[in-house]
């Protein structure tokens, strides 16, 4: 069984860790047309080499990022999600226009 | 087997989810905290607290534990005269000998000491309220672990190898310095463990979901057997700390 | 004495000779020692024939003497295939013979040679490759003859007390030979907390039984000198007895000793497993009597059995002339060497040897094995002269022996190296592979590292061990040197191989495989050695190819002109030996949880159903009259009280100065201008826009909600708004305060009058407290959350209080409704009385694509957020044309059966939905139920079909829900 170091609780069986796929920032819904949003919805890269993936450490509910190569399954490095996400994120209000096809 | 004096935990409003098999284990029960709290086993040839030096489980479900957690959790408990260090995974002991576990760094696990008088945690629940509309101090908010964990304790120079048998975190005393908390899975169930010695005694505190209880409070039965290890009482526990 | 062929001290090391020990086997009575194994007590006892082969059932005995094998399977009570030459024997044990018809000696199955030929290698792809109508034929006979041992499940069986334990180190050293005992040393000497793991009864490998110097004496000594030193160190745990089985990612060990796995995990590891002795392929080689040297070494010096009376010793490096040695001191005569090598080296041992006047004959090879009638036991040998590799002259000598001792060769015991994924190369001077690249963290020194000398073994260890403790955070002087001389050349024979015209000449003894059937698969195209061990099944039987697998790749590799170089052994996979069930299951870890009120349900006579891991009151009545309690039940609740534990409803409590912002984010409805003491329903969609969970959101403060999930949904839910908020960074706290809550929903007209009884501190009124309104306030002295929602669809309470003091409500409750006759409902009426309502449950009248407009819930969606989870795909699907609309439905015709959940819905020929519930309503006595239908069938009064069990189309009529007061006045009074 493999070890991942939990940012939080340090170095754990990886039993102990729900994967949550990689990190894709989600861009901002109104500003995309239908398409563009179905491809970052659904489509994934699904690269050969280091991806950062969201891990989740189940005991404490702690999600955090950890950089691993799908290639070797090595663990490169985690680190918190606040490393990344540092800023309150806020949606505009809904425009009129938003979506490229009317109702 | 049990006195007509003895207390009957169904006559209490709080109740360990468990005093079914306390009882049957011939527990002697005094109220504390507005529960029962299995006190003794007076039918024992050995005493509790040779029994809890090798290998002893208590359950200390109904004595006061709570604690908070949030934005600001820290900073208030600490504007309330408690003392917490910087570290996460860290339980940092009180004046009064309770315990503040830092989970994290914005979150608090509170337990009482062995006396139960809740005290400390009777005062901060109190104190704490909701902010007036406005402009609001960061404070945290409470948590209620009194009722969402269950609280149990294993004790005796036997207990980390005990441990070994349900828990994949390496809690042998050299590995765990005395405050260490470990957040992880006992018996495929998330738990959190605190090594918290009796006076000269190894012993862990075992925190896990009230509602599996029955099941945890099992698979320790069957865990500690190997060491001849049996359920002691709080005068046990109490015993070991003087 | 036990047995008559029992030897006397110093032999026999690991035997007590003053603990006898009687067990039967196939009804026998046999007395062996404390310290046999079931193999050694037997042949002490003249029981030569111990198992019998799988396919020929040829008579076989012990080969390996270290449970490397499957010659000695055995059935020992209601266990079938232990390994007899690793258990030790115990008082009353009842040990059987495996793989026979009729009788143990004198088996009808072994007549199965005689039709060889109609067994052909590759039986199953051949037989089974066209004619399907083949299997029929031979499918029983198939099973009459496969699988090894009973599994009596019946007679007398028992879960034996299995278990597993977490074991930590720095430095983890697998195998307590010479290597593994100085590695141990010199990383413990370092600082390193050292896990010594070994096989044997006590550490010392093959210093307990081999013969390094003329007199015998070298290797004892060197043992207690290791032995003695391990023992001074506290930082050393040594585990004898123990296997350890795999090695995985990050150094995860599994090590099994007795009934427990042991999980070990270490900073590093040294593999120090050694070696494996290897056959020689001739003419009956499998049959009793046929051993490998360090086998019979081992019967001598371990258990002090002589294993046979005159010898003869098939060799091909010195380690066989230290074994004739050995015979010669336990009194058994050697007829002669019969050494594979055109020149026998001369040196201090070979010197010995012939000094002690045996004959040796160089440059031949046994021809083939001779047996007498049921070829229980060898009575001699024809040697022949070498003409080229693999190829006999003629002339040759018979030789009467009952022993043949096996010393041509070794390979590395490289089980787990492969497992970790080092790559090996053939090495052309040493005739062996050898570990090439290792990976990180992982160390191999001894025989299995190539160092078979004894002082390269023990120099290699210390080296090896040194490094893994430095790898682990420990060094302590200088880097040892590695060995100059490893002693690797000239102990294993690059073609021991000499195929006879008659056959019997066995490759592998696990699955009966002869010379010829490789030949014949590699002929069939199979001729690259992973293909060829699929197709043959070499090197798939319980040993997993110890034996075999090097000879199968020195074959293919002849065959196809293929070097060896560019060839390896087939890939070595966990485990190293078998593993059982009971290792691998361990203790019965299912975590289970119970309500605060479970025992009061078992009390008043509940059926337990589970619900994720909870367990909930199904109904409360014996089995036989489920469907008369449960309409009871709903009776009860429709016209009087009931009352059911809703403990099990996940409970998040959601606060800060965000709070309303993001359930605004999380859930489809408005929630900033939430009235606090009132309640809002909640439907949560993932960004595709599909339905995950639903509930209830009451908001206690403006900065507080208490947001009620599904039993089943609560964790994923509580799971994603964090990770939601992780990328957020929204000024909230969410709690999972499900367990910390026990929960009833005391419901029915008369649930008012009760809860009056028992409430402080809360104005009861419907004024005051109307439908959807909330308040913290006390029942029955106990501080409580109640909620005025209700699933059912009666005027009804919902009360959440602290867990500790569940039981303490329901009794309260129970007590103050007794006048009215409240009634304790299960899940099951729960169930009846919603779908009356016609309210969904979320993932059983949603699936895995239900979108809000689907479920025809436009309502609970609010159009003029900025944004929620789901709301851009939702939009989107708002554009789209339905495929099909969740309806509720009653029958055409009443008296049809009612349908039952995934019933298809037809249009025509096309299925485009299904029945997702359905119910016969006590309170409306006629069907109810949830559909998808096709949209152009959405409408009221609309008739489709639904395809019932046997075929049968029945018309389903849309209905218009709540089905049961529409204008839901009762729930509102």
């Amino acid at each position: 069984m493999k070890i991942m170091n939990c940012p939080l609780n340090g170095p754990r069986n990886i039993s102990e860790f729900a994967w949550g796929g990689e990190v894709k920032p989600m861009p901002d819904p109104g500003s995309l047309d239908d398409r563009a949003w179905g491809d970052w919805l659904f489509l994934e890269n699904n690269e050969a080499g280091v991806v950062r993936e969201w891990w989740c450490h189940v005991p404490t509910s702690f999600w955090f990022i950890a950089e691993r190569n799908t290639v070797t399954d090595e663990i490169v490095k985690t680190y918190p999600a606040s490393d990344i996400f540092k800023e309150r994120v806020n949606f505009a209000p809904p425009s009129k226009t938003s979506g490229t096809e009317k109702k | 087997m049990a006195s007509l004096t003895n207390l009957d935990p169904a006559t209490l409003k709080r109740r360990s989810f468990i005093y079914r098999k306390l009882a049957a284990a011939g527990a002697e029960f005094a109220e504390l905290n507005g529960g029962a709290v299995a006190m003794r086993y007076p039918a024992r040839a050995e005493s509790e607290a040779v029994t809890a030096r090798r290998m002893g489980l208590a359950d200390l479900s109904v004595l006061p534990h709570g604690g908070f957690k949030g934005r600001g959790t820290v900073e208030w408990l600490t504007a309330q005269g408690l003392a917490i260090g910087a570290d996460s995974n860290k339980a940092y002991a009180q004046s009064g000998g309770e315990l503040a576990a830092r989970l994290a760094p914005t979150e608090i696990f509170l337990l009482d000491s062995l006396q139960g008088t809740g005290h400390l945690i009777g005062k901060l629940n109190a104190t704490w309220q909701w902010s007036p509309s406005g402009p609001r101090p960061q404070q945290g908010y409470p948590m209620p672990r009194q009722d969402s964990h269950a609280w149990f304790m294993a004790t005796g120079e036997k207990s980390a190898e005990m441990f070994s048998k349900i828990c994949g975190v390496d809690l042998r005393p050299r590995h765990c310095p005395v405050g260490t908390i470990a957040q992880t899975s006992v018996a495929k169930m998330n738990a959190i463990v605190i090594r918290a010695d009796l006076g000269g005694t190894l012993a862990y505190h075992l925190l896990a979901d009230i509602a599996s209880a029955e099941y945890l409070w099992t698979c320790m039965e069957d865990a500690v057997a190997e060491y001849d290890g049996r359920i002691v009482g709080l005068a046990a526990l109490r015993s070991l700390q003087s | 004495m036990a047995g008559m062929y029992r030897l006397s001290a110093p032999f026999g090391a690991w035997i007590d000779r003053g603990k006898p020990v009687a067990f039967t086997f196939e009804g026998k009575h046999i007395e062996g020692f404390e310290g046999d194994t079931i193999a050694s007590a037997l042949l002490a006892n003249g029981q030569t024939m111990i198992s019998r082969s799988f396919k020929y059932h040829r008579p076989r005995s012990a080969l390996t003497m270290a449970g490397q094998d499957s010659n000695t399977l055995v059935q020992v009570g209601d266990e079938p295939n232990c390994l007899a030459d690793k258990r030790r024997i115990e008082p009353g044990l009842k040990i059987e013979g495996q793989n026979y018809v009729g009788s143990f000696e004198d088996d009808k199955g072994r007549f199965t040679e005689l039709v060889e030929r109609f067994l052909p290698v590759g039986f199953y792809y051949k037989s089974f490759h066209e004619k399907k109508s083949s299997w029929t034929a031979w499918e029983p006979i198939i099973r009459r003859m496969a699988g090894l041992g009973k599994a009596d499940l019946e007679a007398d069986f028992h879960h034996s007390y299995y278990d597993k334990q977490y074991l930590f180190a720095d430095v983890a050293v697998i195998g307590g030979g010479p290597a593994g005992m100085a590695a141990a040393l010199s990383a413990a000497e370092g600082g390193a907390e050292v896990v010594l793991v070994d096989e044997g009864a006590e550490i010392g490998g093959s210093l307990w039984y081999a013969r390094f110097n003329v007199d015998g004496t070298h290797g004892s000594l060197t043992r207690a000198e290791l032995e003695s030193a391990i023992e001074a160190k506290r930082n050393i745990h040594v585990l004898n007895e123990a296997v350890c089985t795999g090695l995985f990612a990050d150094n995860w060990l599994p090590v099994i000793k007795g009934n427990r796995l042991h999980k070990l995990r270490a900073k590093s590891v040294v593999v120090a497993t050694g070696s494996i002795e290897q056959p020689a392929v001739f003419r009956n080689n499998d049959l009793p009597g046929v051993m490998f040297a360090s086998a019979a070494q081992r019967l001598v010096r371990l258990y002090g059995v002589r294993p046979g009376s005159r010898a003869i010793i098939l060799a091909a490096n010195d380690d066989g002339y230290g074994a004739a040695l050995e015979m010669l001191d336990a009194g058994i005569s050697v007829a002669a060497i019969v050494d594979l090598r055109r020149a026998v080296p001369a040196n201090e041992m070979t010197q010995a040897v012939r000094r002690a006047g045996i004959d040796v004959i160089a440059g031949h090879a046994i021809k083939e094995a001779l047996a007498g009638p049921g070829k229980m036991r060898i009575t001699g040998a024809v040697a022949a002269p070498i003409a080229g590799d693999g190829k006999l002259g003629d002339g040759g000598r018979s030789l009467d022996c009952d022993l043949i001792l096996m010393a041509v060769g070794y390979s590395p015991a490289a089980h787990l190296l492969h497992h970790a994924g080092t790559k090996f190369a053939y090495d052309e001077a040493s005739h062996m592979y050898r570990p090439e690249t290792l990976p990180p963290h992982v160390f191999a020194a001894g025989s299995v590292n190539q160092a078979y000398a004894l002082d390269a073994a023990l120099a290699d260890g210390k080296r090896a061990g040194w490094l893994a403790a430095r790898d682990a955070g420990h060094a302590g002087g200088a880097e040892p040197a590695a060995p100059v001389d490893l002693g690797c050349e000239g102990v294993t024979h690059p073609w021991p191989i000499f195929p006879h015209e008659k056959g019997m000449d066995f490759v592998d003894f696990d699955e009966d495989l002869k010379y010829k059937d490789l030949i014949n698969g590699i002929a069939d195209g199979y001729d690259n050695v992973e293909l060829l061990k699929r197709y043959s099944t070499v090197g798939m039987g319980p040993s997993q190819g110890k034996h075999s697998a090097v000879a199968a790749v020195r074959i293919v590799a002849r065959e196809t002109g293929e070097s060896l170089h560019r060839m390896s052994v087939t890939t070595q996979r966990p485990p190293y030996t078998p593993e059982k069930f009971g290792h691998m299951a361990g203790r019965v870890f299912e975590p289970e949880r119970r309500t605060a009120m479970h025992h009061r349900h078992l009390e008043l006579g509940a059926q337990m159903m589970p619900a994720g891991l909870w367990w909930r009151p199904a109904f409360y009545g014996s089995k036989s009259e489920r469907d008369k309690t449960i309409r009871e039940e709903v009776q009860a609740v429709r016209t009087c009280v009931g009352l059911i534990d809703v403990s099990t409803l996940g409970g998040l409590d959601v606060r800060g100065p965000d709070a309303a912002e993001f359930l605004n984010r999380m859930y489809t409805f408005a929630y900033a201008k939430q009235q606090v003491g009132r309640c809002r329903y909640v439907l949560m969609t993932d960004n595709a826009g599909v339905i995950t969970d639903d509930g209830v959101a009451v908001r206690f403060h403006d900065e507080h909600f208490y947001v009620t999930a599904t039993t089943s949904g609560v964790d994923a839910v509580y799971r994603q708004m964090l990770w939601w908020n992780a990328q957020w960074r929204l000024d909230v706290d969410v709690a999972n305060v499900t367990a910390a809550y026990a929960g009833v929903n005391i419901a029915g007209p008369k649930s008012r009058e009760i809860m009056k009884r028992v409430c402080s501190g809360v104005d009861l009124s419907a004024a005051a407290f109307p439908y959807m309104g909330a308040a913290i306030a006390e029942v029955a002295g106990i501080p409580a959350r109640i909620m005025r929602v209700g699933f059912v669809g009666e005027l009804g309470y919902e009360v959440h209080v602290p867990a500790s003091q569940g039981e303490a409500l329901w009794d309260a409750l129970m007590a103050a409704g007794g006048l009215e006759g409240i009634r304790p409902f299960g899940v099951e009426a729960q169930r009846v009385l919603r779908l009356e309502k016609g309210h969904i449950i979320v993932s059983q009248d949603t699936d895995g694509l239900t979108s809000v407009w689907e479920a025809d819930m436009a309502w609970a969606v609010a159009k003029s957020k900025p944004f929620f989870v789901g709301g851009r795909s939702a939009e989107i699907q708002a554009r789209k044309p339905l495929t099909r609309k969740l309806v509720g439905f009653t029958l055409a015709n009443d008296s049809d059966p009612c349908p039952e959940e995934c019933h298809l819905v037809l249009k025509g020929e096309e299925i485009v939905g299904r029945v997702t519930s359905a119910v016969r309503s006590p309170s409306l006595n006629k069907v109810v139920g949830l559909a998808y239908v096709h949209p152009s069938d959405g409408e009221p009064g609309k008739l489709f079909d639904i395809k019932i069990d046997g075929g049968r189309r029945i018309k389903g009529v849309v209905t218009k829900y709540p089905f049961y007061d529409p204008d839901n006045k009762r729930q509102e009074m």
